[in-house]
């Protein structure tokens, strides 16, 4: 009972992909026509590079982080949270640091900031069209994991001050 | 005599419930172990709780693992930013929109996704996801007055956000839920042990370990129907039911990953 199941399960799924591959390739040879007048997050480089990525995963689009020459956003350097008991960490902005160099090392996208405007305009028109293309980030697994010991940190650290806040409630 | 009837009754229902795994919900609330709070007075609880929401500021990118207010401001445009989020194994994620500052027309956005997704591949997959990739989307600037309160279908989910004018931002506030029978699970320790319970659910579930791990496997149990263990099969999994896979691969997406082993029958002990 469950094999006929399965089959047809099967059956169905490999009837139904074709059609999400043949729609990538109806896009792709459109995109480039476009693609001069993309913005970044098009991936227009991205997608001459790792064509066959993309067509097989459809429709996805993957954003880089730009202004990689520019310092990242200093807000934890600035935090003026008055709840927040944690200090601004040393390791964070070090983070940061090897998190652009990290990028910086990886092939250099064109930005096109001048075409931005008329191409984002265009961009959004063409999310509505294609019913928004999923959005990624392309973050390496050292990073992420990174990321993750500074929110273990920061979470470990939370709780030390919820024990300390306890302790001294008990102590009244 | 009826107060002895009924004694009865919710004996054997308690009984019953415990018995097909529907008690998991206390083990969740246990009190003494995760929850000491709970064991305070009304006052006590109400003096730790007075102005305890944890806020920070928000970075471009950035990840939270804790409850609280978070707010993003942009000093300059930003414009490929994400905030990862994780919990603990029986947790689910929700995220209340506070305030939000931006500007949908000129190309900003902000989106929430239900899952992780790097460099294209999800986690959960999309064979393992309830819904498809497109409505694990929420974009703020389509249903941002409509949904201001999102949540998610396992321990993580991610926004990711673009904001062009300086000053601009949004506020966000994250808590935590508990999933009773936690199904697509990431770890955020390297080591550790979980136990993953699917009662009378035909689903794939998945555990990702996104470090170099050894892996060991104790009592596994598989196939059970009614209380009864199902035939074993004589040779391999194919065409069985409810199996376990090993599954290894450099990215984030569990249908992307290569196999190492099939496990198809229950057993004790350490695999």
């Amino acid at each position: 009972m469950k094999i006929p199941l399965l089959v047809s399960t099967g059956i169905l799924l490999v009837a139904l992909l074709p059609c999400q591959e043949c729609r990538a390739l109806s896009k792709s040879p459109i995109a480039p026509h476009g693609a001069l007048h993309q913005p970044d997050f098009f991936q227009q480089q991205q997608q001459q590079q790792t064509l066959p990525v993309l067509l097989r995963m459809g429709e996805e689009y993957f954003l880089r982080l730009g202004n990689l020459n520019k310092r990242p956003v200093g807000s934890f350097s600035a935090s003026s949270s008055s709840t927040s008991h944690l200090q601004p960490e040393a390791s964070a902005s070090n983070f940061f640091r090897e998190a652009v160099q990290e990028l910086q090392q990886l092939p250099e996208r064109s930005l096109g900031s001048p075409e931005e405007g008329e191409g984002e305009g265009e961009a959004v028109e063409r999310e509505k069209r294609s019913e928004e293309p999923p959005i990624s980030l392309d973050l390496t697994f050292h990073l992420l994991r990174e990321v993750l010991e500074m929110a273990r940190a920061e979470q470990l650290a939370q709780q030390a001050h919820s024990n300390r806040k306890l302790m001294e409630i008990i102590g009244k | 005599m009826p107060s002895a009837f009924q004694f009865q009754c919710h004996f054997i229902l308690i009984f019953l419930a415990a018995s097909k795994g529907e008690t998991r919900y206390l083990e969740v609330r246990d009190a003494v172990e995760d929850e000491p709070f709970l064991l305070l007075s009304e006052d006590l609880k109400r003096e730790l709780s007075a102005g305890q929401i944890y806020r920070r500021s928000l970075r471009c990118i950035d990840m939270l693992s804790i409850e609280g207010q978070f707010t993003f401001t942009a000093d300059q445009p930003q414009l490929h930013c994400a905030t990862f989020f994780i919990g603990e194994p029986e947790d689910l994620i929700t995220i209340d929109y506070d305030f939000v500052n931006i500007d949908c027309q000129g190309g900003d956005f902000l989106k929430v996704f239900d899952g992780w997704i790097l460099k294209g591949e999800k986690f959960p997959s999309s064979l393992d996801h309830p819904l498809p990739t497109s409505q694990r989307y929420v974009d703020f600037c389509d249903s941002g007055n409509i949904q201001r309160s999102i949540s998610s279908s396992q321990n993580v989910a991610m926004i990711f956000f673009r904001i062009h004018q300086p000053g601009n931002g949004f506020t966000v506030t994250v808590k935590k839920n508990a999933n009773l029978f936690p199904c697509n699970v990431i770890s955020q320790t390297p080591s550790g042990r979980f136990t993953m319970v699917s009662p009378h659910q035909h689903r794939n579930c998945s555990f990702s370990i996104i470090y170099p791990v050894v892996i060991k496997i104790s009592d596994l149990i598989l196939g059970h129907l009614n209380g009864l263990l199902l035939k074993k099969p004589s040779v391999g999994c194919a065409g069985v039911g409810d199996f376990v896979e090993l599954l290894g691969g450099n990215g984030l997406d569990p249908s992307k990953m290569f196999p190492l082993a099939d496990l198809c029958h229950s057993f004790h002990g350490v695999s």
